[in-house]
């Protein structure tokens, strides 16, 4: 295997890659990727999490209040979020319907010390985004009316409780689970599983255009086109992940031991990019070792990320600086299952390469 | 009769060659790795995803505590004494002594103190449910009640709040008062059962669970009574699964049609077929005819499998249309293995994210319906939906398909198929091809019309994208990014004809040229409204997307001057004007919305 062949494959790959300007594609799919996934993140988290949609609505919510008063409507009232109305409760729900009234609540004569539960009814309006954040408004209500309910009825209750005391937070920290447990490993991952496809395109493409012969007659040997793939592909990971990790930096999200998320990328996207070489060559033909291999795929991630400390646990853990020794305990395994499919995949391409001479 | 055989022997011999193509142990290794997929995925969901694994750092002084947040693998616990504690308290994000928390400054620290609390009022519920009062646990319960509008929902797209703003003296309302009967003060269901379905849903919570749950159709959850913590609207991991579960399938299957379509292409296979004297459009039918019942056949297990109704089927089938069409036109268009990879995964990438996106406001919001997913997610859920509601979703998929299938049957012919040119000169040569040269103005006109419906998709995919932005910067790339889309599909026609045949844009054809294109696409613009997308279209959003339903010579000035500008300087400076016209005309565009819709200016 000479080294001076393999660079000459990997040119000639980089430059149909350049010339086709695919690679731009994936780089914009990626963006895309990122910017749908950041957009669930943030459109969902302002739905469900009052405080960070706060800021969108400082306006006060007309709510229509029928029934028997209670401890309930002082804590609307004080709050900065309604204004109460007490009404009637089919004049109430007619407003509603109206959009006169954001919601309207009835609270029935049971006493807050009561043997039998308060149950209040909410009617709000069907279909409306509007009504889905003045729920979320009425939950804080809500939650501290149960709070007052279940310290009256404190005497009633047997079990228990470890207390801790949470202090009230500064606000922020909402999207740092996202970022830095999802989003990162994703971004950084997914240069590895696109670079894994790409090995397959580029020697089934050989085999089915019947490029493959023209080459095997030049000295160069069909293990060393082989290897020629596997590192075009691989050169591709490490830029586009540090790419990622540069973008992710501009954009204000620090990120730790960069270094170290690129060199444990790397290792383990060689074993995607070499499965994929492995179903390559024993299918010879696109459609079929594209879905043999994405199938594949599913099942291997999903078995890592069911073993703790797994690659992409550890992207995540380097990123936020808690990966300890252990770090280097799963890059030897990486390594070692790298060594191996690296081995049967010489093997094996030697092998195709001697019934491509002889035949 | 004749094309109906014809495209019976093309669709026999499609399924004979994908069979003999998967002779080479296909089938018994995907066997295979099916049952390692359920193995693997019943696996994880027994030790859960570990990615978010030792994120925080805590140290605790109580082994109780230390145990009860052992529970979740995010935290890495450190059980040591008070003191050792404080002195080292920066090394960790959080320390609990004395069962009081102390964060470190960090925005990290307040995201570990955020799952901290969610993870303790988990436990704090554990404990509640097992109590034997458990109306002393749970003292309110609330019954929501969903109350129909009698107006239609444009009022809050218009970025007015639902009602009018809170005045001093209680609202009076307009219409007639229907009695509403007083809510009984009671609960309906024993404490036994409601202790039950309170345990399940704090179980819930775990990770692989929420995920999996879905798919039993019986999650009836606590019927209508719910704890104040429950009250916030389920999140839409339903129509995450959905996607899976549906989409994925659709994809590889019109994958292995994209191939076939490919494979003709490689080493002029397909020229055998060409020459004999079948109709293109027979050919193309009976290529895709198998993959489209198979993709059938898969929903339709799928929804045999998961018990659904089978209605889900109808919303189903425009999807698969659409997949189907954009797997001919990228099988036809990319030149290698590696481009058809791109593009397929870029394509399925954003139609997923168009068919997912708004099914998550299924229950919230209408405009959910502009996905078929929401469809499905209703039909799951035992909601009705109309025939109309089934054309508003639908009709866009529909459009768009039925026009790129027309596309590719008329290039489907030897100098297409087998061109070497780049991408961008092959989309052009795909268009050129279905522009007439006999009668230039009136494919002009129909290019446009026809046009509006990707338009409105990339532009409604635009609106999605944008709206993570904040307020004024959404709007801003909303206006410019809808302003180009247009301009780039009103002129793309123009350019077309410019390239084909530079002489033919003389300036009595160049102003005829630009005239039939903007009334194309006002026409196709309006028509569209009409059929469809009328609810949205008076929004903020809506004006500055599809100009208002108003006035029709303004819009028609508008484009039609814009087409002009992109046309001359086509004209004046050949092919490198295109860039810079298009920059104009956007600009243009831009300054016309911001005065016409916002009122901006003057």
């Amino acid at each position: 295997m000479r080294s001076k062949h393999l660079s000459i494959i990997a040119k000639k790959e980089f430059r149909g890659l350049m010339n086709e300007r695919t690679i731009l594609l994936a780089v914009l799919l990626q963006l895309f990727i990122a910017m749908f996934s950041s957009f669930l993140m943030v459109g969902l988290t302002s739905m469900y999490d009052p405080s960070s949609l706060s800021k969108y609505s400082r306006s006060r919510y007309s709510i229509g209040y029928a029934g028997n008063e209670s401890q309930l409507l002082t804590n609307l009232q004080t709050s900065p979020d309604f204004r109460v109305y007490q009404m009637d409760l089919s004049t109430a729900v007619a407003a509603l319907k109206e959009r006169k009234l954001a919601a309207v609540i009835y609270v029935p004569d049971t006493r807050p010390d009561a043997p039998e539960p308060v149950k209040i009814t909410l009617y709000s309006l069907q279909n409306d985004l509007q009504t889905a954040i003045v729920e979320v408004k009425l939950r804080d209500i809500f939650l501290k009316y149960e709070q007052d309910l279940r310290e009256i009825r404190a005497d009633r209750l047997k079990q228990e409780i470890v207390p801790i005391q949470v202090p009230a937070t500064s606000g922020g920290g909402d999207f740092y689970e996202f970022v830095y447990g999802l989003l990162i490993p994703l971004l950084v991952f997914m240069p590895a599983i696109i670079a894994s496809a790409l090995v397959i395109d580029l020697i089934t493409e050989e085999y089915q255009q019947e490029t493959l012969e023209t080459l095997i007659s030049t000295p160069i040997t069909f293990g060393e086109i082989v290897w020629g793939k596997v590192i075009a592909c691989e050169v591709l990971v490490p830029i586009q992940a540090g790419l990622w990790l540069v973008l992710l930096m501009i954009n204000g999200i620090a990120i730790l031991n960069s270094g170290l998320i690129l060199l444990q990328v790397t290792v383990t996207s060689l074993i995607l990019i070499l499965l994929g070489t492995l179903t390559a060559l024993h299918y010879r033909e696109r459609t079929a070792a594209q879905f043999i291999f994405s199938t594949a795929l599913v099942v291997v991630i999903l078995f890592a990320l069911a073993l703790p400390s797994n690659p992409l646990n550890l992207l995540t853990r380097l990123a936020v600086g808690t990966a300890a020794g252990e770090q280097w305990l799963v890059l030897g395994i990486t390594v070692g299952i790298v060594i191996v499919l690296g081995y049967i995949t010489h093997w094996y391409a030697e092998k195709i390469g001697k019934t491509h001479q002889t035949g | 009769m004749s094309t109906l055989t014809d495209i019976a022997t093309i669709a026999r011999w499609e399924v004979k060659k994908s069979f003999s193509m998967m002779s080479r142990d296909v089938l018994p290794i995907s066997i295979i790795l099916f049952v390692l997929l359920v193995l693997v995925t019943g696996f994880s969901s027994q030790t859960g995803l570990h990615l978010q694994d030792g994120m925080y750092e805590v140290g605790v002084a109580d082994p109780q505590i230390a145990q009860l947040l052992a529970g979740d693998a995010r935290f890495s616990v450190y059980l040591l004494d008070a003191p050792l504690l404080n002195a080292n308290r920066n090394s960790f994000d959080l320390i609990i002594v004395q069962g009081t928390v102390y964060s470190s400054a960090t925005e990290k620290a307040t995201a570990a103190q955020k799952t901290l609390e969610r993870d303790y009022s988990k436990y704090v519920n554990s404990i509640y449910n097992t109590e034997n009062d458990l109306f002393a646990a749970y003292p309110l319960w609330i019954d929501t009640q969903s109350v129909k509008s009698e107006l239609t929902f444009l009022a809050t797209q218009s970025g007015q709040y639902v009602s009018a703003a809170p005045r001093r003296i209680a609202p009076v309302p307009e219409g007639e008062v229907k009695n509403v009967p007083t809510p009984s003060p009671t609960l309906a269901i024993s404490q036994e059962e409601l202790r039950q379905k309170l345990v399940q849903s704090n179980a819930k919570n775990s990770q692989i669970s929420r995920y999996t749950e879905v798919l039993s159709t019986t999650d009836s959850s606590m019927g209508d009574f719910k704890t104040p913590s429950q009250l916030s609207p389920p999140l839409p991991f339903d129509s995450i699964i959905l996607v899976f579960i549906f989409i994925f399938p659709l994809y590889f299957t019109s994958q292995f049609f994209m191939m076939s379509i490919m494979n003709e292409r490689i080493e002029r296979k397909g020229e055998i077929l060409l020459s004999t004297p079948l109709r293109t459009s027979s050919i193309i039918i009976g290529k895709a005819l198998p993959y489209f019942f198979g993709m059938v056949v898969i929903c339709a297990g799928l929804t045999l499998y998961i018990r659904a109704s089978p209605v889900i089927i109808f919303p189903l089938v425009p999807v698969i249309f659409f997949f189907l069409a954009n797997a001919l036109l990228i099988g036809m268009l990319s030149r290698s293995f590696k481009e058809l990879s791109f593009i397929s995964i870029f394509f399925s990438t954003v139609a997923t994210s168009y068919l997912f996106f708004p099914s998550i406001f299924a229950n919230v919001h209408v405009i959910s319906l502009i996905s078929p997913l929401t469809l499905i997610v209703l039909t799951i859920q035992g909601s009705a939906w109309t025939i109309t509601d089934y054309l508003y979703s639908t009709s866009l998929f529909w459009l768009t398909g039925a026009v790129l299938f027309y596309i590719g049957t008329r290039n489907f012919k030897d100098e297409r198929l087998f061109s070497e040119k780049r991408l961008v000169s092959r989309v052009r040569e795909f268009l050129s091809e279905i522009l007439s040269q006999k009668y230039p103005f009136i494919s002009l006109f129909l290019l446009s019309i026809f046009s509006i419906p990707f338009i409105f998709m990339v532009q409604l995919m635009c609106l999605v994208l944008f709206f993570n932005l904040p307020m004024p910067y959404s709007l801003v790339f909303l206006l410019l990014f809808s302003a180009l889309i247009e301009e780039v599909a009103k002129s793309v026609g123009i350019y077309t004809v410019y390239i084909r045949d530079p002489q033919f844009l003389t300036w009595k054809n160049l102003l005829l040229a630009c005239a039939a294109t903007a009334i194309g696409f006002l026409v196709g613009e309006k028509l569209l409204l009409f059929a469809t997308l009328a609810q949205i279209s008076d929004s903020v959003f809506g004006s500055i997307l599809f100009l208002s339903l108003g006035s029709l010579w303004l819009p028609l000035l508008l484009h039609f001057g814009c087409v002009l500008i992109v046309a001359c300087c086509l004209k004046v400076w050949g092919k490198k004007g295109f860039i810079p016209g298009i920059a104009i005309a956007m600009v243009v565009h831009c300054l016309y919305n911001l005065y016409f819709i916002l009122g901006w200016i003057g």
